[in-house]
């Protein structure tokens, strides 16, 4: 019996700690393929504190979490103090009003707080930047305040209320007998929920995604929106870290703890590593606020210009890989600006983001049919050409002329472009075979194909081979073409965006249908790896360009941001690390020739002029299109799901049997 | 007697609409030893956190000083306590809990030092500064909290069931060492408790309560020899209740006899109840009785047996030295003086058979006691 409980209890633990052991082995791997250990490296936390946008932002999250605590605890307390002086029946439905908050789902709570922020901000005060580092603050002090409540309360119920009564008796005003009795006997009891507050908060996502403003990101956050390329292993490194400095809180809270228990029971005099310990957290909280409170007199004090600049994640050059850092060179060319980087995953996001308001943003970098769409709902604005003499570098064709997102060239100056095509291994796929885009349908590498999960560019897919319109109303076609995808369904491996990466470099899948920058990236780590541009169907050639928000505040400096981007020397730098073609020839002169050699990021011109854009369709057939891709993909998706599905249900079975079995041995030795 | 110090007039205390106390009216002087003494729900606790400011009365006043005291905070007032089990502050050491009151009161270093130690000699604890609370017994603790409240100098001291959780032995030690202080500091000492052989041994002057009420105030022998109701005579002490017919003064008739006593002032044949402690009665031959009786039970109890003593189906209790076997007739005698004579009252006939007397009987009543605590 004895020992069938031993087993299912490291059972147990396995299950729970397995994953830790998995992020923290790839943090120390030298290769960048999780599923091959390749040998023993510290290279990636060396990277992670070179990484000073890392480090920020992890700053940032330890920032928040302490000053959010620290407010959580100071209330929280209090109120706790308040709620144990109620009558009990009273106390009784006080203290489940205040556990609904934990238990509420974080969705409803984060988009609670956002409509709230939102509303008294930009509804009540008239301020247009509603969402900030103060919001966030507020997020995370009403989330932490429960478990500080929670863990306060039984220390109160706990101690001797007459503790009270001798001290106001010996002279205590309440006040006094608080800070010199109570706040001894129930700091267990605050630490424990100080610990609880400082790591839900550092780790929170969903609820910070929703109150989150331009100007203070925190690393949950931002890690989200690194979707575009696979996950650096600098953050595996990272993760790591703040892995072993919540253990070591914990641990450490539960050997005081113990400690603390102890001291009841000796009879020697004992000595103080509990108050101690004590000293040290409150010179911790101390000096979060401290720092807290310099950064924010000193951040909101600078006289300097704060440029919002809304981004895809990894799509500006940044230092790394001997790259150049290009906000680095714009603020040192331009001192009195500092530019303030967020990021969003997705051209919808970034609507929705803008739509939702609160928030300011003075530069945004969409792509061509979402700017569109933004022309034509007034969410843009015009920009003064006379800030952007760079605009001059521009190519003529298609960006000046002929560009189907701002045919006036009001509202827009391109920032990359590229195109959608084919990445095949040259290793199992035949030659033979690729012949256009029927090879996404070919039967013969059945199970071995990705399609690009979004709905414009693989219903544009389709349109292509179909040799329909890709910009088309028609619902016949749209049918048409849906019905295509649905036949597609059996041979899909997997609908993907950034899983490509690890997918296609590990030979997983053999044919893929992506951008034409990403695919460059994958060849470099795999030398099988071809890219195919299927010119006489079409292909989809996209842009996104750069564009100042109505909500923007700084609207000259945004221009000279672009203007900044324009200049042909910058924009080949930065291209040198996303990959994607300049829409400004001469920027080629400042690339690495390789990549301005390449006939898979600058195409020959006459198979370039095969290549459509995307225009924006309006939104019923948006809509419609997006309805007829989920269903003819998504159920796909749950028919399949049958063999991802064995590992989360073997886990489920695991826990269950484990819990059930140490349960009926608990309940069978109550018996004996 | 000396001054008045405080006095409770017309208190009474509600708590959701029940009644806790009921018109408590009592002065207490200077350098006065009193004594509430009560079983568990008589409001005697209430009474003393009135008087330590813990509690505001629903009505009446509190005078101390001739000065109204209702609305002064504890902190504010001349009165420390000692609380039940002590409520010592565990996170400091005994000179710090000691110091405690000082150190609030913001006294100089030197004498917070110089008054810590003389007050732990004062309750035999010298050398005991450094100790962890926790590493204390019982008796210690009390010592600490005693001289905690004590170093303070205050004019007051209320004792809420001091030794209520120490053994037998150590609580008779502690009686008279609380006595010793009292004396020595010179201070008023307000002292609850539901023993009632601590209120008579310590008090100047005891006061009985019930129900929220005062039943007797008075000095402990008083208190011991005229009861006022069956209540009193039954709760301090033992006691024979037993309805009888005031004649006449000097003249009462029970069991069908008239007795002599000492009594007077009653109504011409007004009901009364009787009340003969069970150490007074005089064991005769049965021919030379007043009473002839059966003996029941015998339970030795070291200085005396406890002998049950059947008269016409009515049990007494009878405290004698002299050993009587059980199943023997024996006469008793009672002298006037011996016979005590109370109005009736809303306890009359609630008390003072021996009927359902057995050993345990003791053992329940401290139980119910105890309760309170």
């Amino acid at each position: 019996m004895k020992r069938a409980n031993r087993i299912l209890t490291i059972l147990m633990f396995i299950f729970l700690y397995i994953p830790m052991v998995v992020l923290i082995v790839a943090s120390f791997n030298t290769g960048k393929d999780i599923t091959q250990f390749e040998g023993f490296t510290l290279r990636q936390y060396g990277e992670l504190f070179r990484d000073q946008d890392l480090l920020g932002l992890l700053g940032n999250s330890i920032l928040i979490a302490l000053l959010s605590t620290a407010i959580s605890v100071t209330f929280g307390t209090l109120a706790a103090v308040g709620i144990h002086r109620l009558k009990p029946k009273m106390r009784k439905l006080v203290m489940s009003m205040t556990n609904i908050p934990m238990t509420n789902p974080d969705i409803v709570t984060g988009v609670s707080l956002s409509l709230l922020f939102v509303f008294v901000g930009t509804g009540l005060l008239g301020n247009r930047e509603s969402l900030n580092f103060w919001t966030l603050l507020i997020a995370h002090v009403t989330f932490g305040l429960p478990y500080v409540i929670l863990n306060v309360m039984p220390k109160l119920q706990q101690m001797n209320p007459a503790l009270t009564d001798a001290a106001m008796d010996l002279g205590c005003t309440p006040v006094k007998a608080f800070f010199k009795v109570i706040l001894h006997e129930i700091s267990p009891g605050i630490v424990a929920g100080g610990i609880m507050a400082f790591t839900m908060s550092l780790d929170d996502f969903v609820i910070s995604y929703f109150v989150t403003g331009s100007d203070f990101v925190t690393l949950p956050v931002e890690i989200y929106t690194y979707t575009k390329k696979p996950i650096q292993p600098k953050v595996y490194a990272m993760f790591t870290l703040l892995f072993l400095l919540i253990a070591v809180l914990m641990v450490g809270m539960n050997l005081l703890q113990i400690r603390a228990g102890r001291k009841k029971d000796s009879k020697r005099p004992i000595s103080k590593p509990w108050q101690i310990a004590r000293r040290c957290i409150a010179v911790a909280v101390a000096l979060a606020l401290v720092v807290g409170g310099g950064f924010l007199f000193f951040g909101n004090r600078q006289e300097k210009i704060i440029l919002n600049v809304k981004n895809w994640g990894m799509n500006m050059a940044d230092g790394t890989d001997d790259t150049l850092d290009i906000i680095a060179a714009f603020e040192e060319k331009y001192p009195n600006i500092k530019v303030n980087m967020s990021y969003y995953e997705s051209n919808e996001a970034l609507y929705s983001q803008l739509k939702n308001g609160g928030i300011t943003v003075d530069v945004i970098i969409p792509s061509d049919y979402m700017i569109h769409r933004m022309i034509e709902e007034g969410m843009l604005l015009k920009l003064n050409f006379d800030n952007i003499p760079n605009f001059q570098y521009v190519d003529e064709e298609p960006f000046k002329n002929n560009n189907s997102y701002d045919p006036t060239n009001e509202y827009s100056v391109p920032y990359t472009w590229g195109t959608v095509g084919i990445l095949y291994n040259s290793k199992y796929v035949d030659e033979a075979d690729v012949t256009g885009w029927e090879l996404m349908w070919n039967e013969k590498y059945a199970g071995k194909i990705l399609m690009i999960d979004n709905s414009r560019d693989a219903m544009g897919i389709a349109q292509y081979l179909l040799g329909y319109d890709v910009n088309t109303p028609d619902k016949a076609e749209l049918q048409a073409c849906a019905d295509k995808l649905a036949e597609q369904r059996p041979l899909v491996q997997q609908y993907v965006m950034d899983q490509i990466y690890s997918t296609m470099e590990n030979e997983e899948a053999w044919i893929a249908a992506y951008y034409a920058g990403d695919c460059m990236l994958m060849m470099e780590n795999n030398p099988d790896l071809r890219f195919y541009l299927p010119e006489h169907q079409g292909f989809n050639r996209f842009t996104d360009a750069m564009c100042i928000p109505t909500c923007s505040q700084e609207k000259e400096a945004a221009e000279l941001f672009i203007n900044f981007m324009c200049d042909p020397e910058i924009s080949g730098a930065n291209m040198d690390y996303i990959c994607y073609a300049s829409p400004i020839s001469e920027a080629k002169n400042h690339m690495e020739e390789y990549l301005a050699e390449s006939d898979i990021i600058y195409p020959d011109s006459k198979i370039l002029e095969k290549g459509t854009a995307y225009k924006y369709l309006g939104g019923d057939t948006a809509r419609y299109v997006e309805s007829l891709y989920q269903a003819a993909t998504k159920t796909a998706d749950n028919q399949e799901a049958g063999g991802s599905l064995v590992i989360p249900i073997a886990m489920l079975v695991v826990l269950v049997g484990a819990g059930g079995g140490l349960w009926i041995l608990k309940r069978k030795k109550r018996k004996r | 007697m000396s001054k008045e110090l405080i006095r409770l007039r017309d208190l009474t205390m509600e708590f959701d609409g029940e009644r806790i106390l009921d018109g408590i009216n009592l002065y207490i002087n200077d350098h006065e030893f009193l004594t509430l003494l009560g079983p568990s729900g008589c409001g005697k606790t209430t009474t003393l956190r009135i008087i330590g400011g813990f509690l505001t009365p629903t009505s009446g006043t509190v005078t101390f000083d001739g000065e109204c005291i209702n609305d002064v905070p504890p902190y504010q007032r001349q009165i420390n306590t000692v609380f039940q089990r002590y409520a010592l502050f565990p996170h400091l050491n005994v000179f710090d809990n000691i110091a405690f009151g000082l150190r609030v009161a913001k006294l100089p270093k030197d004498e917070i030092n110089q008054r810590v130690q003389e007050m732990l000699e004062i309750v035999s604890l010298k050398g005991y500064g450094h100790r962890q609370i926790q590493s204390l017994s019982g008796g210690q603790q009390q010592r600490v909290a005693i001289a905690r409240a004590l170093v303070n100098r205050p004019k007051v001291l209320l004792l809420d069931e001091p030794l209520g959780a120490l053994d037998l032995r150590l609580r008779k030690d502690m009686q008279i060492e609380l006595k010793r202080i009292q004396q020595a500091m010179g201070i008023t000492f307000v002292y609850v408790t539901h023993d009632q052989e601590e209120a008579l041994s310590m008090s100047d002057t005891v006061v009985v309560m019930d129900k929220g009420r005062i039943q007797q105030i008075g000095k402990p022998e008083d208190i011991y020899n005229e009861p006022k109701n069956a209540f009193v005579a039954d709760f301090i002490g033992e006691s024979n209740i037993l309805d009888g017919v005031m004649l006449e003064d000097y003249k009462v008739r029970f069991f069908g006899r008239t007795f002599q006593c000492v009594d007077k002032g009653f109504e011409p044949n007004e009901s009364v109840d009787v009340v003969i402690r069970p150490e007074d009665i005089d064991i005769v031959a049965p021919d030379q009785g007043h009473l002839v009786g059966t003996v029941t039970s015998v339970t030795f109890k070291g200085l005396n047996y406890d002998i049950i003593v059947e008269f016409k189906g009515f049990k007494w209790l009878i405290q004698t030295t002299d050993h009587c076997a059980e199943g023997s007739t024996i006469g008793i005698r009672l002298n006037p003086e011996d016979i005590h004579i109370m109005k009736k009252s809303e306890y009359s006939g609630m008390f003072g058979d021996y009927s359902s007397y057995s050993a345990e009987y003791d053992e329940l009543t401290e139980d119910a006691g105890d309760e309170e605590e």
